[in-house]
């Protein structure tokens, strides 16, 4: 468990993997998992300019 | 699996798409290497340790472009080709592609610069549809119905730095029911397709259309899979329109989400990936 450097409410690692983006549950910022051992979190990338399908 | 053989997997972010890509290869017994663009460099000479195979699944086109042009080099096909990433990167070039194997797509005119942004428009007509050339999820499209949106929305672009926002594409808005389609074409057939509904006119996934699963008709199964052969073949989402005409292709994306399409129809897309990325790998 660690916790959302926005709001810092505690999130859980379930089964995440390094890379992965999800929301807080509580403040909903878009988080990337920096590593699962020991699980720390940092706010996801923004969107660049040429980010797309 | 023979011994040995391994899958790249080149990422911006994990996303549920690159998560049900790893666990379809896990699934199959294939060794999977996850490759972060933003943590790997590229030499010129080939680096020990090389995938067999990279699907590449960067949200940025410009790493992709590069990435794409890199793996190849080391003698290590991709999924999609750096000449398929390219060309279905860039709406204009998939627009004329498009254009030169007679695939029906919407009126499109491009200007090279805003002060030919406004020409471009009304050579286009109202409503107009216009659309960034490189970048998707329906960022900074604009619908323009009549001459004070079109001055307002080039002031907005002008005060935009970047080159790209001088480079105008502009498409005629098709007057479409609710819904437009999303054909999901993996090498020589269509996985799935689904529909996608939208109050707003961008029907896009990721700005909150819902979905649901669609027939294949023979017309739009073969128009789906003309629409990838000309840009090059792979993994690709057609996303086509119903025009009074008939169906139009207005986007053929060479990274596409699949979670929607998955929900929606059940379809293993990320087996379907997988499958053919190791095809790909042992040619």
């Amino acid at each position: 468990m660690t916790q959302c450097p926005e709001c810092e409410a505690a999130v859980v690692n379930h089964d995440k993997i390094p890379g992965e983006v999800f929301p807080c549950t509580d403040c909903g910022t878009e988080l990337e998992v920096l590593r699962t051992e020991p699980f720390a979190v940092q706010p996801a990338p923004k969107e660049a300019e040429d980010w797309g399908e | 699996m023979s011994e040995g053989f391994s899958l790249g997997v080149f990422y911006t972010i994990v996303r549920p798409e690159e998560k049900a890509i790893l666990a379809a290869a896990d699934a199959r017994g294939i060794a999977v290497q996850r490759i972060d663009d933003g943590q790997t460099t590229f030499g010129l000479e080939r680096p020990a340790g090389l995938p067999d195979v990279v699907v590449n699944r960067s949200v940025s086109h410009s790493r992709s472009l590069y990435a794409t042009r890199f793996f190849t080099h080391y003698g290590v096909p991709t999924v999609n080709t750096p000449e398929v990433t390219e060309l279905a990167g860039d709406k204009i070039l998939t627009s004329l592609r498009l254009a030169e194997r007679g695939i029906p797509t919407p009126r499109t005119v491009v200007a090279l610069s805003p002060e030919a942004a406004l020409k471009a428009i009304e050579e286009v007509g109202y409503p107009a549809v216009l659309k960034p050339a490189v970048g998707s999820w329906g960022r900074l499209m604009a619908k323009v119905d009549n001459l004070e949106d079109a001055e307002q929305i080039l002031e907005h672009k002008a005060a935009l730095t970047s080159p790209v926002h001088s480079i105008i594409y502009v498409q005629e808005y098709v007057p479409k029911p609710d819904r437009d389609l999303r054909v999901f074409v993996v090498g020589d057939e269509v996985v799935a397709a689904m529909w996608r509904r939208s109050s707003d006119w961008r029907t896009n996934a990721a700005r909150g259309a819902t979905t649901e699963a669609a027939d294949v008709s023979s017309e739009l199964r073969a128009l789906s899979l003309k629409a990838a052969d000309a840009v090059g073949g792979g993994v690709l989402a057609v996303d086509l329109m119903e025009a009074p005409s008939g169906l139009v292709v207005h986007e053929v994306n060479p990274t596409p989400e699949f979670k929607a399409l998955t929900a929606a129809t059940g379809a293993d897309v990320a087996g379907r990936i997988v499958e053919y990325a190791v095809r790909v790998g042992r040619r």
